[in-house]
C-alpha cells in the first residue's frame, strides 16, 4: 500500500488484508458482513450526534442568514444583515471586547498558575494535600460558584469587608457593576475554579515524561531553570497545548458563572458573547441575530482548535 | 530537580499563601450556612457563626424554597441515563472503529468526533426551535436526549484509543470459533474496558449534573428542570434578601458530585489522565 495516500488507518491486522490480492467469494462476504456490523455498532452514536448536534449546527448557520425573530417569520433571507447588525451593535462590541479579555485571561492565567503550581508541588511533602486544596473548587458546580462569589464581591461582601478592616476602605467598590472591574472579578472566580484542574492535568503530563534526559542534564550540572526551560517544557508542550485549548474554549464560552454573577441584566460591564447570544435569542426572540453570534463563537472555536492542531504537529516534529 | 534554595523556599511560601487564599470562599460558604438571615445581615461576611443551631433550619428552608428534591431527582435521572446511554453508545461505536476493518474508518470517526468542535451556543436555538416543533420542549425526554448526544463524542475518542490497545489474540481466536462481533464486544472488549467506562461515566455524569444552559433553554418548568436550574432561579430571586439560604442551596446542590468524587477519586483521576493522553 506504499505510495497511495490512503487514509491514516490504525495499525491493525488489516495489514495482511490490504494486500491487493483477489479475494475469494467467502472473504468478500466476510468483509460485507464486517462493514454492515460496523455500521450497526456505530448507529446509536451516529444517530445521536447527527440528529442532536450536527443537524443543529447546519440549521443554526442557515438561521443566521434569515430575518427570523419572534415578530417576523423565518422565510426571509437577509444575507449578512445579522452579522452587519452585530458589528454596529454597541452591546455586541461591549460583549466582544469582554470576551477578548476572557480569551486572553483564560489562556494565560490558569495555564501559567497551574504550570507554576505543578512544577512547584511535584514531589513535595504535602503534595497530595495541597493538590486537593487547589482541585476542590473544580468539584463545585459553576452555578454554585457564581452564587458564592457574588457575595465575595457584593457591596458589603468579603472583599470590601477585608478592605475596610485593613483600613483601605476607600478602595471598596461595587466590583460587579463597574465596567473596569466586573469582567476581571469574574475571571478571578473562573481562575479559582479551573486552575486546579489545569494543574492536575499538567502533573499527569509531567509524571509521564521520561526520566533519563532530566537526570543526564542534572549530572551535566544544568540549573533547575535550564532543565525546566530546555528539557521539561519542550517535552511537556503537547500537554500544555491540549490543556490550553480546553481552557480557552471553556473560558470564552463560559455561561453559568457570568450569568449567575451578573444578575441584574442587562449589565454591559460584564456582558460576554455567550450571555449576549442567550439574551438576544431566548429573552428578546431575535433568533436570527442570536444564531449569527453563535456562528461567530463557533468560528473562533474552530480557529483556536486549528491553531492547536498546527502547533501540536510543529511541537511534535521538533521533539522527534 | 531537587535543588533547594531561597528561591524555592520563597516559591513554597507563595504556594502556601495561595492555598490559604483558595480556601477563603470555602470558609465563607461553610460559615454562612451556619448563620440565620438576621445574623448574616447584621454581621460581617467572614465572622464566625455564634453556633450551629441555624444550620438545620437553613437546610430545611433552602431545600423547600428551591424545590431541590424535584431538581435533584431530575438531575439524577439526566445524569445516570444520559451519561450511561452516551458511554454505551460511545463504547459500541468505539468497538467498530477500533476492532473492525472497514472502509473510511477515519471519516466515520470524524463524523462522530465533530460534535466536540463547536461551542454549545451553536446548538441552543436549533434545539429549542426543533423541540418546540416536535413537542419535546419542557419534556424530560428532550433534555435527556440532548445531554446524551453531547456526551457521546469525547468518550468515543477515548474508548477508541483504549480498545485499540487491547491485545488482538483473544478476539482473533474467538472469531475463528465463529463468535459474532456482538459476543466479542460483550464478553471480551467490554470486560476489558471497565476502568475507562467507569471513569468516563463519572466525568459525563458530573458534567450533566453541573450543566445550567441546556436546562435553562430546554426546560422552563419546575417539573422538568435540573437542580442547577432550580438553584439559578432561587439565586435570581433571593440573592439580595436571604444570602444565607442561597449559599445553603448552593452547597446542597454541589454536595452529591463532591461526595461521588471523594468516594470514587481513583476513577476520576483515571478519567482526567485519559483526557490529556487521548
Amino acid at each position: 500500500m506504499s505510495g497511495i495516500p490512503a487514509l491514516p488507518a490504525l495499525p491493525h491486522r488489516g495489514a495482511a488484508a490490504r494486500r491487493p490480492v483477489r479475494l475469494t467469494a467467502e472473504e468478500r462476504a466476510v468483509r460485507r458482513r464486517d462493514y454492515f456490523s460496523a455500521i450497526l455498532f456505530m448507529a446509536p452514536a451516529l444517530l445521536l450526534v447527527s440528529i442532536f448536534l450536527l443537524a443543529p449546527v447546519v440549521y443554526n448557520i442557515l438561521i443566521s442568514f434569515t430575518g427570523w425573530s419572534h415578530f417576523k417569520g423565518f422565510n426571509r433571507f437577509v444575507g449578512l444583515a445579522n452579522y452587519r447588525h452585530a458589528i454596529n451593535n454597541p452591546d455586541f462590541s461591549a460583549a466582544a471586547s469582554n470576551t477578548v479579555v476572557w480569551v486572553i485571561a483564560s489562556l494565560v492565567l490558569p495555564v501559567l498558575i497551574g504550570l507554576g503550581l505543578a512544577v512547584l508541588l511535584r514531589g513535595l511533602k504535602g503534595e497530595e494535600f495541597l493538590k486537593t486544596i487547589f482541585f476542590l473548587p473544580r468539584l463545585v458546580a459553576p452555578t454554585a460558584i457564581g452564587a458564592i462569589w457574588y457575595y465575595v464581591y457584593a457591596d458589603n461582601g468579603v472583599v470590601n469587608t477585608i478592605l475596610k478592616q485593613v483600613g483601605a476602605g476607600r478602595f471598596a467598590e461595587s466590583w460587579l457593576y463597574q465596567a473596569s472591574t466586573a469582567t476581571p472579578a469574574m475571571i478571578i472566580a473562573y481562575v479559582w475554579q479551573t486552575t486546579g484542574l489545569v494543574m492536575v492535568l499538567l502533573l499527569l503530563g509531567l509524571a509521564a515524561l521520561p526520566h533519563d534526559p532530566i537526570e543526564a542534564a542534572t549530572v551535566e550540572g544544568a540549573s533547575r531553570w535550564q532543565i525546566f526551560r530546555h528539557i521539561v517544557l519542550p517535552m511537556l508542550m503537547p500537554t500544555v497545548l491540549v490543556v490550553t485549548t480546553i481552557s480557552i474554549i471553556a473560558g470564552f464560552t463560559t455561561f453559568d458563572l457570568v450569568w449567575v454573577m451578573g444578575r441584574d441584566y442587562p449589565n454591559p460591564s460584564s456582558l460576554t458573547l455567550a450571555i449576549h447570544q442567550y439574551w438576544e435569542s431566548f429573552r428578546s426572540g431575535h433568533w436570527a441575530y442570536g444564531a449569527a453570534i453563535a456562528v461567530l463563537l463557533g468560528g473562533i472555536a474552530l480557529i483556536v482548535t486549528l491553531l492547536q492542531v498546527i502547533l501540536q504537529q510543529r511541537v511534535e516534529s521538533r521533539i522527534r | 530537580m531537587s535543588v533547594a534554595g531561597s528561591s524555592r523556599r520563597f516559591a513554597l511560601a507563595g504556594a502556601a499563601t495561595l492555598a490559604v487564599l483558595w480556601l477563603v470562599p470555602f470558609y465563607y460558604a461553610v460559615s454562612t450556612i451556619c448563620k440565620s438571615t438576621a445574623q448574616y445581615l447584621s454581621g460581617t461576611p467572614l465572622s464566625l457563626p455564634p453556633s450551629l443551631s441555624s444550620l438545620p433550619g437553613n437546610i430545611e428552608a433552602a431545600w423547600a424554597q428551591t424545590q431541590m428534591g424535584q431538581g435533584m431527582l431530575n438531575s439524577l435521572g439526566y445524569g445516570v441515563l444520559g451519561a450511561g446511554g452516551a458511554v454505551l453508545a460511545a463504547a459500541s461505536a468505539a468497538y467498530a472503529l477500533a476492532r473492525i476493518v472497514f472502509p473510511a474508518r477515519t471519516t466515520w470517526f470524524m463524523v462522530i468526533f465533530a460534535g466536540t468542535v463547536f461551542p454549545f451556543q451553536i446548538y441552543l436555538i436549533p434545539l429549542f426551535q426543533g423541540y418546540a416543533r416536535f413537542g419535546l420542549l419542557n419534556t424530560r425526554l428532550g433534555l435527556l436526549m440532548a445531554y446524551m448526544a453531547i456526551c457521546v463524542p469525547f468518550p468515543t475518542l477515548v474508548l477508541r484509543n483504549h480498545m485499540g490497545q487491547i491485545p488482538r489474540d483473544l478476539d482473533e481466536a474467538a472469531r475463528m470459533d465463529g463468535c459474532s462481533h456482538f459476543r466479542i464486544f460483550r464478553s471480551i472488549i467490554l470486560p476489558n474496558s471497565t476502568g475507562p467506562l467507569i471513569a468516563l461515566f463519572l466525568l459525563q455524569f458530573t458534567w450533566i449534573w453541573n450543566d445550567l444552559i441546556f436546562s435553562m433553554v430546554l426546560t422552563t418548568e419546575t417539573a422538568q428542570r435540573s437542580v442547577m436550574n432550580a438553584l439559578m432561579v432561587f439565586q435570581g430571586n433571593y440573592a439580595g434578601t436571604t444570602p444565607n439560604l442561597v449559599i445553603t442551596a448552593s452547597v446542597l446542590a454541589s454536595l452529591p458530585t463532591v461526595a461521588v468524587f471523594l468516594l470514587l477519586r481513583r476513577y476520576f483521576m483515571q478519567g482526567l489522565s485519559l483526557s490529556v493522553h487521548a
